[in-house]
């Protein structure tokens, strides 16, 4: 167990720059999810702690060691990989035991070791299978077991439940989380599923470009996302963005509306106005925007409903039951705190 | 037409599949199941090609059973694969396994291996034999002896003669080799590779427990090529040795020399084609027992 901290990390492939400094301290037990779109360096900071490529400048600290010049082995870490890489002519038993092949320990201590890492995996019936004969989920916590027996500092995952099905994998989700709270390891996890980051981490790192454009925990980057980027990526469906400008102590949207968004803002600023499909609801006073429905997607305890608004179309929630028909003319409101205000230039967040 | 309407869709199914099958039935029996069938008819028989065939039971058998020669030939046909197999192995995949490594002129190298293998090999084999005349004319024995070390007679030694038309029998089939390692190699996940570079085991076990027995399927496919390849060595050795076909003293005629011999010198037809019914079963006996031994268990 020990702290990670990474330093302006900066990686650089012949002349494409794909990570801009990354810095970050990962603390002792805790559970850090990256996630961003693919190409956002995520899976290449990955690749760099685990020493698998060498940083083009920057420090990777683990345990109050700087790693950069030594070997992955040496480093003190495992890796979950997204196609699990077990061998397919090893048994279970095996695969798990590689983990172990280097180590100085004695056979009796690896035996005993593999027998504890197939327990608290609850695989102990199966280590003499081979992996074809194993189900996706299963092939996933043998992968996830050959890095448990090297007891390593810091856990880290690529993308490791991509390759599984929509339900196996929110089981596998789960059973990672258990898996940390009872062993209570550093993690770094990677994926592009914004869904698993907000559902396991304890700290999210969102990436794009390789730069870091928010650090904090899932409530953090939901309710206070950084940037337009951030407030987009997070949160299912994506935010609506309501293009204004500020006038006094108050935005007029270019729909007409004027919204009170609290807080000093320059007069006659571009701003955008942030605000979720699940905080926007049919309603007829402190209305913000006005449209004509133009589709329905109902989901059983609610519904969501696009409106076309002046050019634009927002996502709305409305109730399950007595849904807005389509081509009725609605007016939505949201409550003031669950407004976001973005510079238009630059998508910083302004209050 | 009415007949064809009436069918089920499964017969009809069964009569367009023997309607697109017909053009390669009708290939395979009468290109490859006949003559095969024929010769081992013609094995029982004797026959000189004019005259007319006389059947005479096991006689061919019996004539080979006793045949030195035909011993001594059997002989040399399994040093061709006993030797040539393990050693082309061995050399192609550790060409293949350092040249998947190799960025640096990867294609160029690539290409240099595999041009033997699309040279003809009767200009192949007339070179080497050039190359292994005694001085002043030959390549190896001219650089032997400007360093000092006495001649060798690589053609004209009946120990030295079937090594020496082996090497460049060899090395013509690497090149096929090589490509076919390489893309075993290639098929290898890389992830593999990095999972045992977080383990930490040496190159060699990573060689040894991941690379080859990934690469099973490979080596089995070479494995059995090459060994029928050598199995049927014909064109190098008869080139090589064109004064004396098989010489010197018969050591480096393999099985498939003798049956031309016997066939079209001799024009002793059921003679040779009791010879090509034995090399069809240790063709089969050798195939079957590798595919046997290499199998995925």
């Amino acid at each position: 167990m020990a702290d990670l901290i990474l330093r302006d990390l900066v990686k650089t492939y012949d002349k494409t720059q794909v990570l801009h400094g990354i810095s970050l301290n990962v603390h002792d037990g805790e559970f850090v999810v990256f996630v961003g779109p693919s190409g956002c360096g995520k899976s290449t900071t990955l690749r760099l702690i685990a020493g698998l490529e060498d940083a083009t400048s920057g420090d990777i600290e683990i345990g109050g060691r700087v790693v950069n010049n030594l070997e992955p082995k040496d480093r003190d870490i495992a890796m979950v990989f997204q196609n699990y890489a077990i061998y397919p002519h090893m048994t279970v038993r095996k695969n798990i035991g590689f983990g172990l092949r280097s180590s100085k320990k004695s056979r009796e201590e690896k035996n005993k070791r593999n027998e504890e890492v197939a327990d608290i995996l609850d695989m102990t019936e199966l280590l003499d299978r081979k992996p074809n004969q194993l189900s996706g989920g299963q092939r996933q916590r043998v992968a996830i077991g050959r890095a448990m027996v090297r007891d390593p500092a810091v856990f880290l995952f690529d993308e490791p439940l991509s390759n599984l099905d929509a339900q196996l994998r929110t089981q596998m989700r789960l059973e990672i989380k258990k898996l940390h709270q009872r062993v209570g390891s550093t993690i770094v996890f990677v994926t592009h599923d914004q869904v698993e980051a907000m559902t396991m981490a304890d700290r999210i790192v969102i990436m794009k470009d390789g730069f870091i454009q928010q650090v904090g925990t899932p409530a953090e980057v939901y309710h206070k996302p950084a940037n337009t980027f951030v407030a987009r990526f997070i949160g299912a469906p994506s935010m609506n963005m309501l293009p204004g400008r500020v006038n006094g102590g108050a935005v007029k949207l270019h729909s007409g509306f004027d919204i009170d968004v609290g807080g000093k803002l320059d007069a006659g600023r571009e701003v955008l106005v942030g605000v979720r499909p699940e905080d926007l609801h049919p309603n007829e006073e402190h209305a913000i925007l006005e449209g004509d429905v133009s589709v329905c997607e109902p989901l059983g305890h609610e519904t969501l409903i696009y409106v076309g608004t002046g050019g634009s179309e927002v996502i709305a929630k409305a109730d399950g039951r007595v849904p807005p028909k389509v081509g009725e003319r609605v007016r939505l409101s949201a409550l003031p705190e669950n407004l976001h205000v973005f510079d238009a230039k630059t998508g910083e967040a302004l209050v | 037409m009415k007949l064809y309407r009436d069918l089920t869709i499964r017969q009809k199914h069964i009569v367009w599949a023997w309607a697109f099958l017909a053009l390669p039935v009708v290939f395979y029996t009468v290109i490859r199941f006949y003559p095969t069938g024929n010769a081992i008819l013609i094995s029982f028989q004797d026959w000189n090609l004019l005259g007319s065939r006389t059947w005479t039971g096991l006689d061919n058998y019996i004539k080979l059973w006793n045949d030195p020669v035909f011993w001594q030939v059997f002989r040399n046909t399994f040093v061709y694969l006993l030797l040539g197999t393990p050693v082309s192995l061995v050399l192609s995949f550790i060409i293949a396994y350092h040249l998947d490594k190799l960025r640096f002129m990867h294609g160029f190298l690539r290409m240099l291996y595999f041009l033997p293998f699309m040279t003809s090999a009767v200009a192949m084999a007339w070179v080497w034999r050039w190359f292994y005349q005694p001085v002043p004319i030959g390549l190896f024995n001219n650089f032997l002896a400007s360093i000092g070390i006495p001649q060798i007679e690589f053609l004209n030694s009946t120990t030295n003669a079937l090594p020496s038309i082996l090497a460049p029998a060899v090395w013509a089939g690497l090149g096929f080799q090589i490509i076919i390692f390489m893309a075993g190699l290639r098929a290898i996940p890389k992830s593999y590779y990095e999972a045992a570079r977080i383990d930490g085991v040496s190159t060699w076990t990573v060689l040894w427990e991941i690379t080859l027995p990934l690469l099973k399927p490979t080596i089995v496919f070479i494995v059995v090529f090459s060994s029928i390849g050598f199995l049927r060595i014909f064109d190098h050795v008869f080139n090589m040795t064109t004064n004396n076909p098989g010489g010197p003293l018969n050591s480096t005629k393999p099985l498939v020399l003798m049956i031309y011999q016997s066939a079209f010198d001799s024009f002793d037809m059921g003679y040779a084609a009791a010879q090509t019914v034995v090399l069809f079963l240790v063709l089969l006996v050798v195939s079957l027992i590798q595919l046997r031994l290499l199998r995925d268990r």
